[in-house]
């Protein structure tokens, strides 16, 4: 007897998955299980192979520096981010202003500042002869460049060039997130006599917590992965001032300037693997793709 | 309208509630606006300056319109004007990205929401997953393949990598299943259409809204994107403008102070343009689909 066959899973439903699952495949799952198959590769640090790959890496004298600067640099950029992100977005939300939409407009401009624009730009900016804020310098008692490119002060710079290429995005999705609450509620707890920022603390704020998490994982993964500024400043800029800095440019000098590939897959499996339980987090911890789990659930079924 | 009135009596209960609250509230989100556009007007008036004029002169006034005309002609010195070909490279391989990316993502979207094929829920995690994990964590095990397929210095390869687009396919899959009801699938199968037919005829024609927003978030996420064509791409004529960017830093004085006097004419203005060659395109896409950023991030969880 001839099996019925499911209505919609024909060969032109499998068709039109194929260019993407193609590229899911090959780009999306491949390459981690080359970088899996590598790291054992015998190499010229690793010359009888294996998964000593991954102890020679943590071994290397500039892992820990590394670490110890992306961890630092995590430490002030994921919570002051998150916190002003939030701040701004409420007080968005009950601002009388109205110009309101240029507001919005405005904290958007600087996430078109990316890169190697964010390098010129920063570099401007707190170079005293040329920057807009002169003024804030010269009272700071800063009178050359160098007095702030040190190696010393990176993890703030860095933090203030990632924070403001991703804030003002940030702060327009928070807001549109507190846009679309209930206003019941929100009529509710007035009238109870909660004042606005009672309202914005007890009311708005747990109930856009699936979006706060949603935002920090994001910000957390995107953090970590830490490698343009460093490797610009450091090659275009002042050289040597952030030589191996972050473990993505660790990563990248043990592949291309040691050809040590083993390595560079270890530490990129490593560094994968936080980023990883964040997206498992906000998938299943968090609401927030609820409905789209349910429906591939439930057609699935 | 409604809602508008809501808002406008929401802000009003703060200013009645608190009024020097109301101006600090006022006077903060206003300064962070200030400081947010600074670096940008900043950038875009150095062109219009010299190389003198910038540290001279009043660093947020305007030059002469005829300054972004030199520092152009100035760049033509550099490497034989590379830089028109990597102003070319950005073009056609963000363009080609955003391209392959917007189908393969939107026909991804149509088949989870109408298909019933097996593993879908399997596909639809994997995709969840993929699109939570910053590419940048992939870059190297990505060359390690790419040196493998023989693509290297290839730009097929840039553009291969980065039109795999998740967040399309998840935001495909979103706005399908939201937009177009299971009813219309059933009496366009009765009425004989085949699956092929089905997109092109009932979804393709309602997807307006989702193509733009997927071509929003494929553009914002190439056009300036580095890592990955750096390590792809070694060769110059390949460097796309934010990697021909920091080989000027490299190469030239501009801002680099062990580079020695050379006689190309490439100073701060000249690298300043670069800068709003990378800068403004973007900046002119975020303002005009500011709308499009909230609702891509957003869709999934709520119901508008």
């Amino acid at each position: 007897m001839a099996k019925k066959k499911r209505i919609g899973s024909s060969f032109a439903m499998y068709a039109m998955l194929a260019p993407y699952m193609a590229l899911l495949i090959v780009f999306g799952i491949v390459p981690i299980i080359m970088a899996i198959k590598e790291v054992p590769a015998p190499s010229r640090v690793n010359q009888d192979g294996g998964w000593d790959a991954f102890k020679i890496v943590l071994q290397d004298f500039r892992f820990l520096p590394a670490l110890k600067h992306v961890l630092g640099f995590m430490a002030i950029y994921v919570p002051i981010t998150t916190i002003f992100v939030i701040a701004v977005a409420l007080m968005l939300d009950i601002n009388p202003s109205k110009w309101k939409k240029w507001l919005r407009l405005a904290y958007i401009v600087p996430a078109s500042i990316s890169g190697a624009v964010a390098v010129l730009v920063w570099y401007v900016i707190f170079a005293p002869t040329l920057s807009p804020i002169k003024p804030v310098l010269n009272a700071l008692g800063i009178e050359k460049s160098e007095e702030i490119w040190q190696t010393k002060n990176l993890t703030w710079l860095f933090a203030i060039m990632a924070f403001f290429v991703v804030a003002g995005n940030w702060i327009l999705i928070q807001y549109g997130s507190l846009q679309s609450l209930s206003q019941e509620i929100i009529e509710a707890a007035r009238m109870d006599g909660c004042s606005a920022f009672q309202l914005g603390w007890r009311i708005k704020l747990p109930l856009i917590k699936k979006y706060i998490i949603y935002m920090g994982v994001l910000i957390f993964a995107g953090g970590l992965q830490l490698f343009v500024e460093p490797q610009l400043l450091n090659t275009g800029v002042y050289a040597g001032i952030a030589e191996a800095w972050s473990l993505d440019q660790l990563s990248f000098e043990l592949a291309f300037t040691s050809g040590d590939f083993g390595g560079a897959s270890a530490l990129s499996l490593m560094l994968l693997i936080p980023s990883l339980l964040g997206a498992l987090i906000v998938i299943f911890k968090t609401d927030m793709f609820e409905e789209a789990e349910v429906s591939g659930k439930r057609k699935a079924e | 309208m409604a809602s508008l009135l809501k808002i406008n009596r929401r802000a009003y209960k703060l200013r009645q509630e608190n009024p020097v609250a109301a101006f600090f509230v006022n006077a903060f989100l206003i300064f962070f606006a200030v400081v947010s556009v600074v670096p940008m007007i900043w950038l875009l008036l150095a062109p219009t300056k010299t190389d003198a004029d910038l540290s001279n002169k009043n660093p947020l006034m305007f030059g002469h319109l005829s300054g972004y005309i030199d520092a152009w002609k100035n760049l033509q010195y550099f490497d034989d004007g590379v830089i028109a070909k990597w102003a070319w490279n950005s073009i056609w391989f963000t363009g080609s990205i955003v391209v392959i990316a917007t189908i393969t993502a939107s026909l991804a979207g149509f088949v989870l929401t109408a298909s019933n094929i097996k593993f879908k829920r399997t596909f639809l995690i994997s995709t969840l997953i993929t699109m939570l994990v910053p590419p940048m964590a992939l870059v190297v095990p990505v060359f390690v393949l790419m040196d493998k397929l023989s693509l290297m210095d290839k730009p097929i390869s840039v553009i291969l990598v980065s039109s795999l687009y998740p967040f399309g396919a998840f935001l495909s899959y979103i706005y399908y299943s939201t937009t177009i009801p299971k009813e219309l699938y059933e009496s366009a199968r009765i009425d004989g259409c085949n699956d092929f037919q089905l997109y092109l005829k009932i979804c393709l024609p309602l997807s307006g809204p989702l193509i733009s927003l997927l071509a929003f978030f494929a553009f914002i996420g190439n056009w300036a994107n580095y890592f990955l064509p750096y390590i792809l791409l070694p060769s110059s004529e390949n460097y796309t403008l934010p990697i021909g960017m920091g080989f000027l830093f490299y190469s030239t004085p501009a801002i680099n102070p062990a580079v020695g006097a050379t006689s190309v004419p490439v100073g701060k203005p000249e690298i300043a343009l670069a800068g709003v060659l990378i800068a403004l395109p973007i900046m002119i896409v975020f303002l005009i689909s500011q709308k499009r950023l909230v609702r891509g991030m957003l869709s999934g969880s709520i119901k508008e």
